[in-house]
């Protein structure tokens, strides 16, 4: 089984899930097996705004352990991460990496805030 | 969570029988030329997410979104359907492919079908912002009769000197943008802005920043 703890930054209680990333889709947003997909279907709230199809940064997470457990980044997840707010050299979308080894140990902080929400002087 | 808003469908126009925008009156919200809104829509006894580029501008009362049906998809054929007064759900603005200002640079607009919808309120700051630098739109389409704001695109290059409204068949863009901004000359000083449904959007961002463009010269949004 893999694990993924999840460390809210917001001062939520943490939580801890066990799977089977052979089961995935657990839901139908983000990739199957991506760390959305599996918060999601295990009943924990991670913001998605473009449904999970990499064209936002909401699902922004920054993953403290087992990274070498997800799927590689691509050029269009690299693009996005590059807007994140409180980027680190660990973020990744939620949306995009995937869980990949059965026995996974995986830590994430989901960050407070996101990027989208915040408009400019020409905001109107 | 992301606060949610209520809207009302106040109006609707048909572009083809498969495309529409839906104009969204209630809430006010302040956002930026390119961003989104995340539609949150009851179809099947359970809650979809969809997110719609906003095609209006952020000076406009209303919010406009521009969907054409989703061959096999859910949301577009319930949105599709809804008629006047019809409420709907939603989040945002959401998004980071956003055009403040024109860029201080030539700038180019690169659409796809329905991925005109956020360019639109982007070339409209573009040209509220203009500089002395050139704008441009390529715009992609089945069909001219397919172009959608096809009379305001016009009258916009017809208004302003610097602005140049082109069109040309879906299936030859990338072939177009090769030819004029790859092979047509060694500038790689612009600044493009592309946005479509599909493979067509990273194939045309590896094709510039292959050639030599900065990769944040390159912006896209890809649905």
């Amino acid at each position: 089984m893999a694990r993924i703890r999840i460390i809210f930054e917001n001062g939520d209680p943490e939580r801890v899930i066990e799977f089977d990333p052979a089961r995935a889709p657990f839901q139908h947003d983000g990739k199957p097996g991506s760390i959305l997909d599996v918060l999601l279907g295990h009943g924990i709230h991670l913001e998605h705004a473009c449904g999970g199809n990499c064209a936002c940064t909401t699902c922004h997470v920054i993953v403290k352990g087992g990274s070498k457990a997800l799927s590689e980044s691509d050029e269009s997840e690299e693009d996005l991460l590059d807007k994140a707010p409180g980027l680190t050299p660990t973020s990744r979308l939620g949306c995009q990496a995937v869980v990949e080894d059965p026995d996974a140990e995986i830590v994430v902080v989901i960050p407070r805030y996101t990027i989208n929400q915040i408009v400019s002087e020409h905001g109107g | 969570m992301a606060v949610e808003y209520e809207a009302r469908v106040a109006r609707i126009v048909e572009h083809a029988p498969d495309t529409r925008s839906l104009f969204l009156s209630g809430p006010r919200i302040a956002f930026r030329p390119g961003q989104f809104i995340s539609c949150l829509l009851p179809v099947g006894g359970e809650t979809l997410i969809r997110p719609y580029s906003l095609a209006s501008s952020p000076e406009e009362d209303d919010l406009e979104i521009c969907l054409n049906l989703v061959p096999g998809g859910r949301a577009s054929p319930y949105l599709l359907t809804l008629p006047v007064g019809a409420q709907v759900r939603f989040t945002g603005p959401w998004g980071t492919f956003v055009l403040d200002r024109a860029p201080e640079a030539e700038a180019v607009f690169i659409a796809d079908g329905t991925g005109i919808a956020p360019i639109r309120p982007m070339l409209r700051r573009a040209l509220a912002t203009a500089t002395r630098h050139p704008l441009r739109l390529l715009y992609g389409a089945e069909s001219r009769e397919r172009l959608l704001y096809r009379t305001e695109l016009e009258a916009m290059a017809r208004e302003h000197r610097d602005f140049h409204n082109e069109h040309v068949p879906s299936a030859r863009l990338r072939d177009e943008v090769a030819r004029r901004w790859v092979d047509g000359d060694a500038d790689r000083a612009r600044r493009f802005f592309i946005c479509g449904v599909g493979a067509i959007v990273p194939a045309l961002r590896d094709l510039l920043r292959g050639a030599g463009y900065e990769r944040r010269a390159v912006q896209y949004e890809k649905w």
